[in-house]
């Protein structure tokens, strides 16, 4: 299948994703949220062990997928510690959302990924789209319940 | 707390600091993609979380709500997120991260999209702009 349908894939849930966020943290607050996400991840584990175990794979493998896991923890920990310092969610929120950018640095810088001149627009105008579709004006309290779990 | 008197203020290192982590997944991701199944991936995406979710936990001293509807919308979330993260490691192995993870950046547009539908919120002008911009870059990167 082409890359772009998993992308796909992954660009309804995580949208579906957000409104569910949006629904539920008019019920509990975004910090409480981040658990019953995790909870709901916790919840997949059976399913997805069924079908597949962790035989086969490297330690390294290993490290990389579980430091993963736990980075983008952080990620989730670094936007509540920000709010907290005092960050208008209507900047923070949009901010965070330029995330790719970095990744797009250390792909390029480590994996000698080289994107063509085509993709580089695409990848400026992905990248814009995410921090202005991420916006949303105060002091409506909104932003803050945008809050992923992941990315 | 006030700090926004500070050339650079605290809340903007935890900004950064963010975008890092973030910006480290993704790039973590293509790394473990290339070797692991999607299914693979995500245990151990799960597993590696579940120490940093449970350091959140301990910090918020027994302050979790345990609305039902609430606690359900949450894991409706992790179980749509978890599924949709399948795709984003499916779609790593095919594909760089330069690319895939811009382009999957832009899912705000449906849930901008499905809160304008369900929800009936209004859209701002920044998000149709983001509309506009995250279709037009979709078609590029598909190319």
């Amino acid at each position: 299948m082409h890359w772009m349908i998993y992308a796909a894939v992954a660009i309804v849930l995580w949208g579906v994703n957000g409104l569910f966020m949006k629904l539920g943290t008019n019920r509990v607050s975004a910090r409480s949220m981040v658990i019953w996400v995790t909870a709901g991840f916790v919840v997949l584990l059976p399913w997805m062990w069924r079908l597949t175990g962790l035989a086969g794979l490297s330690t390294r493998v290993i490290l990389v997928g579980l430091i993963a896991g736990a980075v983008n923890g952080l990620g989730n920990w670094a936007v509540f510690a920000c709010l907290e310092k005092g960050a208008k969610a209507s900047v923070a929120i949009p901010l965070t959302a330029l995330y790719p950018l970095c990744t797009v640095a250390l792909a390029t810088a480590f994996l000698k990924e080289r994107p063509t001149a085509l993709q580089w627009i695409g990848i400026a105008l992905a990248v814009a789209a995410g921090a202005m579709l991420s916006y949303e004006p105060e002091p409506a309290t909104a932003p803050k319940e945008q809050l992923s779990c992941v990315r | 707390m006030q700090t926004d008197n500070k050339r650079f203020p605290d809340w903007l290192w935890y900004a950064l600091l963010c975008i890092f982590w973030w910006g480290l997944w993704g790039f973590l991701s293509k790394i473990g993609s290339v070797a692991a199944s999607p299914l693979q991936m995500q245990i151990l995406f799960t597993l590696g979380m579940l120490p940093v979710a449970g350091g959140m936990l301990l910090h918020m001293r027994g302050k979790l709500d345990r609305d039902r509807v609430g606690i359900s919308y949450g894991l409706l979330s992790g179980i749509a997120t978890g599924l949709g993260t399948l795709g984003y490691f499916a779609a790593l192995r095919e594909q760089d991260a330069s690319v895939v993870t811009p382009l999957t950046g832009v899912f705000p547009i449906l849930t901008v999209a499905l809160a304008f539908v369900v929800l009936r919120e209004r859209l701002n002008k920044v998000q149709m702009g983001g509309m506009l911009l995250a279709l037009a870059s979709i078609v590029i990167l598909s190319t």
